[in-house]
């Protein structure tokens, strides 16, 4: 290790840090590897001492950034030395360099072994840093118990024991079998009463890993936490080193409390009341001091108190206390206290009954907005945007508006949603809400989002009292001098629609608002001008009786446009210049749009998306789910914004336009744009119900409720199967599914279908469950872990959980508790070994129960063929031998496919990556060809090279021929299926969800999608 | 759990980079690198410690970061860990080297990183918190150092340490 025994070493690096720039360094770093590789090379002459030297370079070049592609078998090789200082190279550049999945780890597994056994404890030592840094599962299962046992030793010296406490719970992390719980809690309650605090710290590491898994296995060990908490805090009983400027080990402290907030209550009074007593302490016992280090360590004690608190359902009291607290550290001097201050502030607003004195505090927080701190600017708008209500919207909203001209840009995209998003979901009155979107529009173009002018649209159109005020504000912001494009979409949209209803006040004449339009339409791009052609034919027919000069004007843009490239521009062009002149029959024509079906905001759903997270549990992030969810679904808070739902009004059914549609579908196709007259312009004016309300703002329910829109809507649900794509066509029916009361959130296709491509992510989703999925492949072995998490406050019962493999997939699946407690997540590990190569799929088939509603879905299972590929690229030498050797079928088939969906190449190669085929560019002397190799991984075949040969015609995308070839004829024809299913059709990754039946949503299949009016109506 | 650990100094190189959780390429630590140094040379003195690496490191992550001299000191941790802690122990650990190099300077990180590796594995192990008594710490790298020389010198001594080591 010491470096200053190394001459050549240190030359090495003082050359490196005298290079006058980058080129030299690499040049100089070049020649160090070449010389390094010719060492290694011939391996015979090096000694032991310029092995280790070398192997010290290698980390050097590497942490510089540098590849070091070779040497690791050296590096590995080190471990097995005799002699100190050689192993110890080995042992801490193999974790550097190293994954835990490399092979040549398993090649030192006894040796490393053997160190942890024998009897030498620097070796004991350094073997466990390396097992705690990189073991992977072969680690956890060959070393786990000997790992154990030096834990729970007496002989062995504190400095091995808390290596191995901590080496132990790398091997639980990498398989949790390796600790038998039965056995094991008691073991860790001894561990808890250890007496030196280095131990104790790993000890209560491990624990809390365990605890975070099953807290109910480890109940005995919480009066302990609970003692040590005591010792340290109230006694201030450690050892003078132990305590860091003044504070009693704050790291101990801290994940004692850690550990606690695992365990879901404390029932026991007793233990309940020493451990409230000792919190009051470190509460009300810190005080802001002058050293900063001691600030941070009493602060870091007292907010991991404060996180216990919140999590233990204190008295009222004491949570008041709490948010007194925080108000305090807002507004002090160091600057992380106050980011913190704001940070505990929002997850404080989990609990009840405190968001009132919060809000005392909306002023602090006001100011913080304008903290020279970016951290803290961003936490000031979390906390902002999470203690939002009716009450305060109005104020919050209007200071975000006014922090949006000065905000840094990083943020603004941001405070543009957020505002965006608070001020539809608590509008006191739809006027302000319109008011708030036009201005945000105004201050931040760019990061307005089209589905929150939709929504402007889709609010004014259903609302008839707010029409003759938008016009009149579109009209307003339309006259500035620099005007945004969206403005110019929403303004226009709204003034051809109801400008016609202030046409007597000054400006607001057809002439003079065709004028002010017009004059931005030389600005606009072409996704613009569709709608502002729509608002002239609008404008026209809301001129009655006919100007003839205004005619003339609004003829001669149609004209222009006639033959315009766009062909959308065109259509439109044409179609209005005919229907405009039809003289009155244009009314029946060009009628205002209708309303809009009541629906789940866009934007709030998007929202919600961007909260779905599945990885690893921890009640910290537990907690923080809980909260943004709640910042940003009101379901949880009581219904008291009730002014938005007085403008809402309740719509004919979704039926009942569709038949609308249907019998006016010829006139539809023409132009897209318009929608007949509804000959029943009923809407009937509903009492605002908690229903109604409800569904628009709740994340979970995504239709409403009115049977009829239900069972007109059930074929439109973005969960049911989308299209006769090759995957769907293996996909289960989910139609019966939908007898059930629950409908998914998300398309199980679409979910399924990304899954396929990467290993992590959400499977399924209701408005009860949220199942996520993360998995691991390693050769033909692969293992997921299921999240099975209740979203709910109530538990999920009778949950099952049975697997239907398929015949080539060896799958277990570890026990699913029967029950789900509130809020909690379980993790499922499932364990496959792949046989051979087969295209079938492995179902999953869940069930649970939530009150009386039982909930049953089949779901298909992201272990398919490229799980089981890895990409290999292959050299010309190495590709055409074996090209050759398999001549034939059935190891070499060759097909054309046809009904090929129409990509480019560098598409194709992009695909052909995601399903881990790795292409070799210009193995294929002709460019219109693609040459791709992989490895496929099976029990039967073990790893088997497969090339694949692609023959593109580039007069004809549609079509092109294939070669699959590898040693096996099964694999040969799976291989060639699962191409061709994916060349045929591209699952979807992600994307707005588009009705997939035709007939009974014409508007949509034909409707140009930059009007906003068939835009909404697609996403009914 | 401590995702990474990363030394670079104020013109972005970096000293020492130790990732625990995820293996990465040298070229996507690089990128990390730089990201991270771009965020950091552009903070002002005077502000909090705490960047979210949301975009770096992926979802729920936290960076801590210090500023000594001419180096910055980088944790990169899960949501399991307390912020504050966290800087706590970057002090445990530049106060440490400190302690080892008598008045620790960028020179001495640059020659000595084995030595700094070291003392690393002896105050972090595989991301979690192993020793935060910086005496304890320097004991352990006393004995490790004693070894290394010991056994340099005589070549041929069969190595029976734990005997000699244990108190």
């Amino acid at each position: 290790m010491a470096l200053s025994g190394m001459r050549g070493l240190s030359v090495f690096i003082s050359d490196v840090r005298n290079c006058q720039n980058k080129e030299q360094e690499r040049q100089r770093v070049d020649k160090e590897l070449g010389n390094i590789r010719t060492r290694f090379k011939n391996e015979k002459g090096l000694t032991p001492y310029e092995k280790k030297k070398y192997v010290w370079k290698m980390l050097y070049i590497y942490m510089l950034g540098y590849d070091v592609d070779f040497g690791h078998m050296e590096a590995v090789s080190l471990i097995s030395a005799p002699k100190y200082p050689e192993k110890q190279v080995g042992y801490i550049v193999t974790s550097c360099l190293l994954n835990e999945n490399h092979d040549f780890l398993r090649l030192v597994i006894n040796t490393v072994r053997n160190d942890i056994i024998g009897r030498n404890e620097t070796f004991q030592c350094l073997a466990l840093t390396m097992v705690g840094n990189i073991g992977g599962r072969e680690f956890a299962e060959s070393l786990a118990p000997d790992v154990q046992k030096l834990l729970i030793s007496s002989s062995c010296r504190p400095l091995v024991r808390k290596k191995a406490a901590l080496c132990l719970l790398r091997l639980y992390r990498k398989n949790s079998d390796v600790v038998n719980v039965d056995g094991w809690s008691d073991r860790m309650a001894q561990l808890l009463d250890e007496r030196d605090i280095g131990v104790l710290t790993s000890v209560m590491s491990l624990l809390v890993a365990l605890v975070a898994n099953n807290h109910d296995a480890y109940w005995s060990c919480l009066p302990k936490c609970v003692k040590i908490l005591e010792r340290l805090a109230r006694s201030q009983d450690v050892p003078p080193e132990y305590t860091y400027y003044g504070i009693p080990s704050p790291w101990l402290q801290v994940k004692t409390m850690r550990a606690l907030q695992y365990f879901p209550t404390i029932e026991d009074p007793n233990t309940r009341r020493s451990l409230f007593e000792v919190l009051q302490r470190i509460l009300m016992g810190t005080d802001v001091v002058k050293n900063v280090n001691k600030n941070n360590a009493s602060h870091a004690v007292l907010f991991e108190a404060l996180a216990l608190v919140m999590h233990l359902d204190a008295e009222k009291e004491m949570m008041s206390q709490c948010v007194a607290l925080l108000g305090k550290f807002i507004a002090v001097r160091e600057p992380n206290i106050r980011y913190l201050g704001l940070e505990n502030m929002t997850r404080m607003l989990m609990v009840t009954d405190v968001q009132e004195s919060i809000k005392r505090h909306q002023a602090q927080i006001i100011t913080s907005l304008k903290d020279p701190d970016i951290s803290i600017r961003r936490r000031a708008l979390d906390l902002l945007y999470g203690m939002c209500d009716v009450t305060n919207a109005k104020d919050i909203v209007e200071e975000l508006l006014q922090y949006l001209s000065t905000a840094d840009f990083v943020m603004r995209e941001e405070l543009a949603l957020k505002a965006a998003i608070l001020a539809e979901k608590f509008a006191p009155d739809l006027s302000w809400y319109v008011d708030v979107i036009l201005q945000l529009i105004d201050k931040a173009g760019d990061f307005v989002s089209d589905d929150i002018w939709y929504r402007v649209v889709q609010f004014v159109t259903n609302n008839e009292d707010l029409q003759p005020y938008a016009a009149a504000k579109a009209r307003e912001f339309l006259d500035k001098p620099a005007v945004h494009e969206t403005m110019v979409k929403v303004s226009s949209y709204l003034l051809g629609e109801y400008s016609h209803l202030l046409a007597r006040r000054p400006g607001f004449s057809p002439k003079e608002i065709f004028a002010m339009i017009n004059d931005k339409l030389p600005t606009v791009s072409t996704s613009t001008v569709p709608l502002i052609l729509s608002t002239y034919a609008k404008i026209l027919m809301h001129t009655q009786p006919p100007d003839p000069e205004l005619q003339d004007q609004i003829w001669t843009i149609f004209n222009k446009y006639e033959s315009f490239i766009d062909v959308e521009i065109q259509q439109r062009a044409v179609e209005y210049f005919a229907l405009s002149r039809k003289g009155a029959a244009l009314m029946d024509i060009l009628a205002e749009m209708p309303k809009f079906p009541e629906r789940q905001s866009a934007l709030l759903k998007r929202a919600e998306d961007t909260e779905v997270d599945t990885a690893e549990q921890s009640a910290i992030k537990m907690r923080t789910q809980q909260q943004t969810s709640n910042a940003l679904v009101v379901t949880d808070q009581p219904p008291a914004n009730g002014p938005l739902s007085v403008g809402l009004v309740k719509m004919p059914s979704m039926q009942h336009a569709n038949d609308t549609n249907l019998a006016d579908q010829e006139l539809i196709h023409a132009n897209g744009a318009m929608v007949l007259m509804d000959p029943q312009p009923a809407p009937v004016a509903a009492p605002p119900s908690a229903d109604l309300l409800g569904d628009l703002l709740s994340p979970l329910a995504i239709e409403g409720p009115t049977a009829a829109s239900v069972s007109s809507e059930q074929n439109l649900m973005p969960g049911l199967e989308s299209g006769p794509d090759a995957v769907g066509a293996l996909a289960l029916t989910t139609v019966e599914e939908q007898s059930n009361s629950v409908q998914p959130i998300g398309n199980i296709t679409e979910r399924f279908n990304a899954l396929c491509l990467k290993d992590s992510g959400v499977l399924y989703e209701d408005p009860y469950i949220q199942i996520g999925i993360k998995a691991e492949w390693h050769a033909h072995h692969g293992r997921f872990v299921l999240f099975l998490g209740n979203k709910n406050t109530s538990p999920l019962a009778s949950v099952q959980a049975v697997l239907l493999p398929p015949s080539h997939l060896k799958m277990e699946l570890s026990l699913v508790p029967e029950i789900i407690p509130p809020r909690a997540q379980v993790q499922c590990p499932l364990e496959l070994v792949n046989l051979r190569a087969s295209r079938e799929v492995a179902v999953l088939d869940l069930s649970y129960k939530f009150s009386t509603a039982m909930v049953n879905v089949k779901l298909r299972l992201p272990a398919v063929l490229n799980k089981f590929l890895q990409p290999i690229s292959v050299t010309a030498e190495e590709f055409f031998p074996q090209w050759r050797s398999l001549s034939g079928p059935p190891l070499k088939l060759q097909e054309v496919v046809r009904g090929v969906k129409p990509m480019s190449l560098p598409d194709m190669v992009s695909l052909f990556n995601s399903l881990h085929l790795a292409v070799s560019p210009g193995l294929d002397p002709n460019t219109n060809n693609l040459v791709a190799s992989t490895t496929f991984f099976s029990e039967t075949t073990r790893a088997m090279l497969c090339l694949i040969r692609v023959e593109t015609d580039p007069s004809d995308r549609t079509q092109l021929r294939m070669t699959i070839a590898s040693g096996d004829p099964t694999l040969t024809f799976e291989l060639k299926e699962f191409i061709k299913e994916h060349l045929v059709s591209i699952p979807v990754a992600s994307g707005p969800p588009l009705p997939a039946q035709p007939p009974s949503q014409p508007a949509v299949s034909n409707a140009s999608f930059t009007d906003p009016g068939a835009i909404l109506a697609g996403l009914l | 759990m401590i995702e990474a650990v990363l030394v670079m100094n104020t013109q972005g190189k970096p000293r020492l980079t130790k990732f625990y959780h995820h293996h990465m390429t040298a070229e996507k630590q690089q990128e990390m690198i730089r990201e991270i140094y771009g965020v950091l040379c552009s903070r002002a003195e005077n502000v909090s410690n705490f960047i979210e690496a949301d975009a770096i490191f992926g979802p729920n992550t936290r960076l801590v970061y210090k500023h000594y001299a001419t180096l910055y000191f980088v944790f990169v941790f899960d949501t399991t860990e307390n912020e504050l802690a966290m800087l706590d122990l970057i002090q445990v650990f530049v106060e440490t080297l400190d302690k080892c190099f008598k008045n620790v300077c960028e020179l001495d990180v640059v020659f000595n990183f084995g030595k700094i590796h070291t003392i690393l594995d002896e105050i972090i192990f595989g991301g979690q918190v192993l020793e935060t008594n910086c005496i304890e710490v320097m004991k352990s790298v006393d004995e490790i150092m004693k070894l290394e020389r010991s056994s340099n010198t005589i070549l041929l001594a069969p190595i029976v340490t734990s005997g000699r080591n244990s108190r």
